[in-house]
């Protein structure tokens, strides 16, 4: 019998967090312009030291205003979908659900889509500009994230499979609404919708929109971390988890609303990058077990190493070409995905 | 076999004690009501009774009797629409979900893992009553989790997954969470419903030594008779949400009053350890 | 104790994070600050959206981002300038050689800066406003350009010679497409406009808005489309075009080969046959030049012009001088078995298909 220490927990989380490092590192060095190891490490160093006058304005703007901050970026966006689809696969008791699959981005997707179609007709200040996208996409989720929760409302208490449907129907009818106002698009507002739905990377966020983000996910998946526990028994079932002390409706309400704000961030300065949010939990899953005390943090780290390589691959594979994020992931994820389906089978 | 450490109870609370009772229904009755427009349907009618530590309290009746609404009233999972239920003094519908179930453990009979874990996993998930927002298990709780394991001897299937352990041995696996909750209160319905004999005779020995070594109070919800005869202290008899009759095997245990509740002729005779065995006859 | 330690370790994630965050601002600032002290003299202009941007009096290392914008400085004689542009750049053949950074709609931001350029040139219409925010970030000057007459691609060419310091050039090259756009009017005083249908795409049937430039480019044609929609690119439905019988249908393709087949497999679509036009192989095919805001659209106007009306042309062998240098190839003779098919006229063939 050898339970999950707090020990075990930082040191796997520390190896974890080793990886991400060498990911980063591997990123920044690779792209579509060389940059050199040596150099990049001592640049770096310089940086941290406060020395960044030194930096060869060579790839010095390169690295630092390009890549590395769509490499944290990455890190967040990242971590925020692991941890949120973790987070909904306990809620729903539902290994099929990802971050998405209560409607959350769709609501997003339609808020980012009348932002891009009043940016075009609004004559806005370049500050405005730069957030009008990601707040009209939060506006969207957030809006959704509310409605959903009214329709999972049963005898005044979230129940699960209400939500699950609830938010199925949601989602279903948003596409629906998105796919309507696509149709009726020009041209240059129906690439951007394109390039949003997709998911994207490549667009450099103001300072302050990241600073947000960060805020928004240490604060929501630290929400959700106090539940860690309770969402182990929560697997078992709702009256089990009832009768072992946990406190079902408001660990329901904490996860909703956290892992919805989680997805809410990431979607809206993103779009809708797939498969991050579904299969990094189950991959974790199957490295260090289903404990959540282990399982949130290591989806978190694990959701930004996978997405840092596959953004990075999506910059470097196809060379100048920028691929999309999302299409790197669905091509890797979807045999990933059927990999895990046969193992579970087997 | 050593009896659990129990961690003393908060002394901020006012309990309202009687003797050594522990466990009291009084005049506890429930109904359900589908639709706000419709009448209520009364699922349970206006009973009470007691139970001591160390006593098998079996709650008996035919399908679809209330029994089970009763079991959840006791688990404090509903609340009564009249009357209240004591457990030690305090009611139990009232407690915070952590500090009942640190005093009631319910026995299921199954358990559906969404991920599957390891026996000893299942069993330390008793000790989550215990702690508060993220919390790691200490040595204390995997020393109860391991008693837990030995007294309902299952030691050997610790390392086990609980996909891959056959039905009597999860049970036995259920049991062990349940007694690492150091409860004082122990529920079980309709536990032996998917056991063979050999099981069933098994699960209820146990409950009886354990109720005996750790002055647990047991109730069990069963439609078994020869069980419920053999391994209780008390019997609630019910039919269609009445209380019929109260009080120990023997006094329950009347023909005409089984043959009532059970639509079945039968017959009772008393064995030498002066409690009943019912045998069913057929219906020609 | 052990409570608090857990929970410490997610803020500690974070300040990680922000440390880094704060660096790359710190970074970001004093990137820029060597290439200001060696800033060649600017100017502030308003391009095409009513932005205000600082440019450099005259740039030196110029990036396009769209095909239109690189056969306009092409035109402009001003390649020199060109250090880089987009994959899709293909005219005149030239540009190919150029180096490359990427799409149009998602260019690589690290080519783009690799280029040290002094100037992006975008437009409204191809590129998203994403990659423009993205080079405000990075402090590169972009311009963008957003015509959509005829008229507006003419002024748009000399507002870009402007900027590029090279106003006499801008000025030669729009006098003679205003020269010739002006022959062309004259010519064609008088003559009602063909009714024609202008198809982009045939599944689904799509043709192009009557605020659009290629709308324009109809009209100085001697044509009018028979489309009434303000969106961009309207999808038609075949009913209403059935309804509104357009006298010739036209295909902008760069194959007449291509174009030909293209119609052979539209006639043998249901519905279709309804068409006079289809009925009548009445149909033209011009240069693809018409689908890009650049000099060249003109020459596809006259090759228009010249399909729909042949006789004001009779006296006059050929069309006026073009700035492009590739014609459209001459087709070979339609086969017997399709005879009902004739071949796109080439502009030195005698017979029309869409002469009325």
């Amino acid at each position: 019998m050898r339970p999950l220490t707090l020990t075990r927990l930082l040191l796997r989380c520390t190896m974890l967090l080793g990886v991400l490092f060498v990911v980063v590192v591997i990123a920044l060095k690779l792209g579509a312009v060389q940059v050199s190891l040596y150099g990049l490490g001592r640049d770096l160093v310089r940086v941290l030291l406060g020395h960044s006058s030194g930096i060869s304005t060579d790839y010095g703007m390169i690295v630092m205003d390009i890549r590395l901050p769509r490499i944290l970026l990455g890190i967040v966006v990242g971590a925020s979908l692991s941890v949120a689809g973790a987070s909904f696969q306990a809620l729903l008791r539902n290994p099929l659900a990802d971050p998405y699959v209560l409607g959350v981005s769709s609501g997003a997707a339609v808020g980012a889509i009348l932002a891009l179609i009043a940016e075009n007709d609004l004559a806005l200040s370049p500050e405005m500009a730069g957030v009008i996208t990601p707040l009209g996409a939060f506006l969207g989720a957030a809006i959704t994230i509310a409605a959903v929760y009214l329709l999972g409302l049963r005898d005044g208490q979230i129940d699960s499979s209400t939500l699950l449907l609830g938010g199925i129907i949601t989602a279903s009818f948003l596409s629906a609404v998105i796919i309507f106002l696509m149709s009726t698009l020009g041209g240059s507002n129906l690439r951007g919708t394109v390039f949003w739905l997709m998911g994207d990377l490549s667009t450099p966020q103001p300072r302050s929109l990241l600073y947000l983000l960060s805020f928004g996910f240490l604060v929501a998946a630290g929400a959700i971390y106090t539940t860690a526990a309770d969402l182990n028994l929560l697997l078992a079932g709702e009256k089990e988890a009832m009768h072992l002390g946990v406190d079902v409706p408001r660990v329901r309400i904490v996860v909703y609303l956290a892992a919805s704000i989680l997805t809410g961030l990431a979607v809206s300065v993103s779009g809708t990058i797939g498969y991050v949010g579904l299969l990094v939990p189950h991959l974790m899953r199957l490295i260090f077990g289903s404990d959540h005390r282990m399982l949130l943090p290591a989806s978190a780290i694990g959701g930004a190493i996978v997405l840092v390589i596959a953004d990075t691959l999506a910059r470097t594979v196809a060379a100048p070409s920028d691929l999309s994020v999302g299409a790197v992931t669905a091509l890797v994820g979807a045999p990933f995905f059927i990999y895990l389906l046969r193992r579970r089978n087997a | 076999m050593s009896s659990p450490h129990r961690t003393p109870m908060p002394s901020a609370e006012q309990p309202r004690t009687n003797s050594n009772i522990r466990l009291s229904v009084e005049q506890v009755s429930y109904a359900y009501t589908p639709h706000t427009s419709q009448a209520p349907l009364f699922t349970l009618e206006a009973l009470s009774f007691q139970a001591k530590p160390g006593e098998i309290v079996a709650i008996l009746g035919p399908n679809a009797c209330g029994k089970s609404t009763l079991l959840k009233l006791i688990s404090g999972a509903l609340e009564p629409l009249s009357g209240r239920i004591f457990l030690n003094g305090f009611v139990t519908h009232t407690l915070p979900t952590k500090t009942r179930a640190q005093r009631i453990a319910m026995v299921q009979q199954e358990s559906a893992l969404l991920f599957p874990s390891r026996a000893w996993e299942f069993v330390l998930q008793g000790r989550h009553p215990y702690g508060g927002g993220v919390r790691f298990e200490t040595e204390e709780d995997v020393t109860i989790a391991t008693n837990a394991l030995t007294q309902v001897g299952a030691n050997h299937l610790s390392n086990r997954w609980m996909d891959k352990i056959s039905g009597g041995e999860k049970q036995r696996i259920i049991l062990a969470r349940a007694l690492a909750q150091q409860p004082l209160l122990l529920l079980l319905d309709e536990p032996t419903l998917h056991l063979d004999i050999g099981a069933q005779v098994d699960l209820l020995d146990s409950l009886r030594r354990l109720a005996t070594t750790n002055r647990y109070t047991v109730v069990v919800v069963t439609h078994e008779l020869n069980l419920a005869g053999e391994y209780a202290d008390q019997v609630v008899l019910l039919q269609k949400g009445k209380c019929l009759r109260v009080g120990p095997p023997a006094s329950v245990f009347q023909r005409e009053l089984l043959e009532q509740v059970f639509q079945a002729p039968l017959s009772v005779e008393m064995t030498s350890s002066g409690r009943p065995r019912v045998t069913l006859f057929s219906n020609k | 104790m052990p409570r608090i330690a857990s929970i410490l370790k997610v803020p500690a994630v974070g300040v990680a994070l922000g440390f880094a965050f704060l660096s790359t601002a710190q970074s970001s600032a004093q990137a820029t600050a060597p290439s200001a002290a060696t800033q060649p003299a600017t100017h502030e202009v308003v391009d095409e959206m009513g932005r205000s941007v600082r440019v450099p009096v005259s740039p030196s290392r110029v990036v396009s981002l769209a095909p239109s914008l690189t056969e306009t400085v092409y035109a402009l004689g001003l390649q020199g300038h060109l250090v880089g542009d987009t994959e899709y750049c293909d005219y005149p053949p030239e540009a190919r050689k150029k180096p490359k950074v990427g799409g149009a709609i998602n260019p690589n931001l690290e080519e783009i800066v690799a280029l040290h350029p002094d100037l992006v040139l975008v437009t409204k219409s191809l590129n998203r406003l994403e990659t423009v925010r993205a080079l405000d970030v990075l402090g590169i000057p972009s311009y963008a350009t957003d015509p959509h007459t005829v008229e507006e691609i003419i002024s748009s060419t000399q507002k870009l010679a402007d900027l590029l310091g090279a106003p006499v050039a801008g000025k030669t090259l729009s006098v003679e497409l205003q020269n010739r756009l002006a022959t062309l009017e004259t010519r064609l005083a008088g003559i009602p406009p063909t009714r024609v249908l202008f198809i982009v795409w045939t599944e689904p049937l799509m043709s192009v808005g009557k605020d659009t430039f290629i709308a324009d480019a109809l009209r100085k044609a001697g044509a009018v489309s028979i489309v009434d929609s303000t969106r961009d690119w309207p999808q038609m439905n075949l009913e209403e075009v059935v309804r509104l019988q357009p006298d010739c249908l036209v295909f902008a393709s760069s194959h007449s080969e291509a174009a030909a087949r293209d119609f052979a497999a539209l006639a043998d679509r249901p519905g279709w046959r309804l068409l006079e036009a289809v009925h009548n192989h009445h149909y033209a095919v011009i240069s693809d030049a018409v689908n890009r805001p650049a000099p060249r659209i003109v020459s596809a106007i006259e090759e228009l012009a010249h399909q729909l009306h042949p006789a004001v042309f009779q006296e006059t062998g050929a069309p006026g001088k073009d700035a492009s240098p590739v014609r459209e190839p001459t087709l070979p003779p339609a086969k017997p078995a399709a005879a009902w098919l004739r071949a796109p006229a080439s502009t030195m063939a005698t017979e029309f298909s869409c002469a009325l």
